[in-house]
């Protein structure tokens, strides 16, 4: 379990993280989702007291970080991939960390194995792919066998194996009961990882939600139908709730009304439909639609294309 | 999603037991002075550059004590003219000679140890693991003065056993344990870990490996030499009291001053230096974001 109250960090004059109010649950895997700049990263960085807050405070399992007597056990973390000397092996890597804490070479050896390091152990980690670094830093964050695991884009340089192995991980922890907390930018991933998300924008939290309950408000369901007698269609569903697009080769892109409806409405008309197909609303639609104004760094074309697509 | 009791395994691994399995950290494991020691013990023993630098430490001292032996010329003197003293206070110096050089080798891996760690990323993966902070630095301290000492004592040592066996064939004798070669030998190696606890803290403080090593070469190199240019007596009065002078004056090889200081002022003078940089360093660390 972590708690935030009021955390907060400045630099300088541009505020970080902004006064944000969060709890992260054991039991399933809670995605920190936000555009650059957004905060993500500095939050769990406050979270492992490797950077101070400016104000408020966070805690773990009830209590500070630092407070802990044995840190690793309490928390794993996987902040990004380079937090290792490249001129170190990684075995000399992860037996120096598991040294502060008694952990036995035992241990060490075992999250070789399950991050399927074994054959690069003894090689320097300065030859690694980003990918070989990111099993390392997940290894790292195994070894004290911790009941939080806090990792910022794990999936980041991973083959599609490795991607789905992360995925499966995530899960099996937080399944045994622990706290998992994880960020991406790859929101297909989060979707299909994650339970719970909290979202950050400009240091703010702009939702904090299950998966599901962000996705729904996303706005209404639309239905994609396809006929040749389109432009009859149309004016046929036309109503006070119901937008109709018209899309290209005699589509339409209908919200406001379900596919049962239009189907039925078109067989009492007579018109014959080529394609009747209901469309969720995707989390990529409601990280869109919540991020709109919190985007830091956006470029003016995808701003203009954002716009356009509403 | 499969209800499996094994934990998953990366697509390379071969299959695991759960991740609480035999040799998952018991429960007693936890922080713990000793865990930080053997874990910088680790650390420093698995990069090459503290194997380099070691090895060249203890080849340029045994190096340097065959030459100077070697190079002695006594010009047909009559050796059992020579006061017994004075032999062993030639030995003590061919002994020591690599302790000049020394210091600059092990200044440059104090420096590197810490700031390896900034430079890599490192530093984070240490802090989180000792989010007290303090204790990581203390470990090190101690690490690598252990470490440095030890090898220095067998740069000095082996420096005496080679320049004894030179010049005892040109008939000058002062073995190991005469006060005036005791002395500076274990003088000469205290000196060495000293420095490289002084550039650690210097290092801990700059955080960049490069300029570490110039404020710490600087300081034992550059502002001897500039004070001395200087030709007044307030430069003349501070000589004795830079790190670098009063180390070597320590182990009584060389003087900076006209009138004698006793060793333990001048221990006391390199303390003082190494106290500023390990304060400096303790409250930069504690307090700056990683």
């Amino acid at each position: 379990m972590i708690q935030a109250q009021a955390l907060t960090k400045r630099y300088g004059s541009k505020t970080a993280v902004d006064a944000v109010e969060f709890e992260v649950q054991p039991g399933k895997v809670t995605g920190l989702l936000g555009p650059n700049g957004a905060g993500k990263s500095t939050t769990m960085r406050m979270i492992v007291g490797l950077d101070r807050p400016s104000a408020g405070s966070v805690t773990v399992n009830g209590k500070h970080y630092r407070e802990h007597p044995a840190p690793l056990r309490e928390v794993g973390v996987l902040l990004d991939a380079k937090a290792v000397h490249t001129g170190r092996s990684a075995r000399n890597h992860l037996l120096a960390m598991a040294a502060t804490h008694g952990i036995p070479a035992g241990r060490v050896d075992e999250v070789i194995e399950l991050t399927g390091l074994a054959s690069v152990a003894r090689k320097r980690v300065g030859g690694f792919s980003l990918g070989m670094g990111q099993r390392l830093g997940i290894a790292a964050a195994l070894l004290g066998d911790p009941a939080v695991l806090i990792l910022d884009e794990p999936v980041n340089g991973l083959d599609p194996e490795g991607v789905q192995w992360v995925r499966r991980l995530m899960r099996h922890l937080a399944a045994e009961g622990r706290t998992v907390l994880l960020s991406s930018h790859l929101m297909s991933e989060m979707a299909l990882t994650a339970d719970h998300l909290i979202m950050l924008g400009r240091g703010r939290v702009i939702a904090d939600a299950p998966v599901a309950d962000v996705i729904g408000g996303a706005g209404g369901d639309s239905v994609r139908v396809r006929s040749p007698q389109a432009t009859r269609l149309a004016t046929l569903l036309a109503g006070p709730d119901v937008t109709v697009t018209a899309g290209e080769q005699d589509t339409l892109e209908v919200t406001g009304i379900s596919a049962v409806e239009i189907g039925e409405r078109a067989a009492g008309a007579g018109i014959v439909l080529h394609e009747l197909t209901s469309i969720g609303a995707s989390l990529e639609d409601a990280y869109m639609a919540l991020t709109q104004n919190e985007v830091e760094y956006r470029t003016g074309g995808s701003a203009e294309l954002q716009e356009a697509a509403r | 999603m499969t209800t499996t009791t094994t934990l998953p395994t990366a697509p390379e691994a071969t299959p695991v037991a759960s991740p609480s399995g035999a040799d998952a950290a018991p429960a007693a494991s936890r922080l713990s002075a000793t865990g930080l020691i053997r874990s910088e013990w680790i650390k420093l023993r698995s990069v090459r550059s503290t194997v380099w630098s070691y090895a060249l430490l203890v080849a340029f001292s045994l190096g340097l004590a065959a030459v100077m032996s070697a190079s002695l010329d006594l010009q047909g003197a009559d050796v059992s003219q020579v006061p017994a003293a004075n032999q062993a206070i030639f030995v003590a110096q061919a002994s020591t000679f690599g302790v000049f050089f020394g210091q600059l080798i092990v200044a440059v891996l104090g420096v590197l140890s810490i700031s390896g760690e900034y430079s890599t990323g490192m530093i984070r993966s240490t802090l989180a693991a000792v989010p007290k902070r303090l204790p990581a630095l203390w470990a090190k301290v101690v690490v690598l003065f252990g470490t440095t000492f030890l090898v220095g004592l067998v740069s000095t040592v082996g420096s005496h056993l080679v320049s004894s066996a030179v010049l005892s064939g040109k008939g000058l004798q002062a073995g190991l344990f005469e006060p005036t070669v005791l002395f500076p030998v274990l003088g000469g190696a205290l000196y060495l870990g000293l420095i490289a606890v002084f550039a650690l803290g210097v290092g801990t403080i700059v955080r960049n490996g490069a300029g570490g090593i110039a404020v710490v070469l600087g300081l034992l190199l550059l502002v001897p030499m500039v004070l001395q240019l200087i030709p007044a007596a307030w430069a003349t009065s501070l000589l004795p009291y830079l790190i670098s002078n009063a180390g070597i004056n320590m182990f009584g090889l060389m003087s900076f001053s006209e009138v004698p200081i006793a060793w333990w002022v001048d221990l006391l003078v390199v303390l003082g230096w190494i106290a500023a940089s390990l304060i400096g360093a303790a409250a930069l660390l504690k307090r700056r974001d990683a």
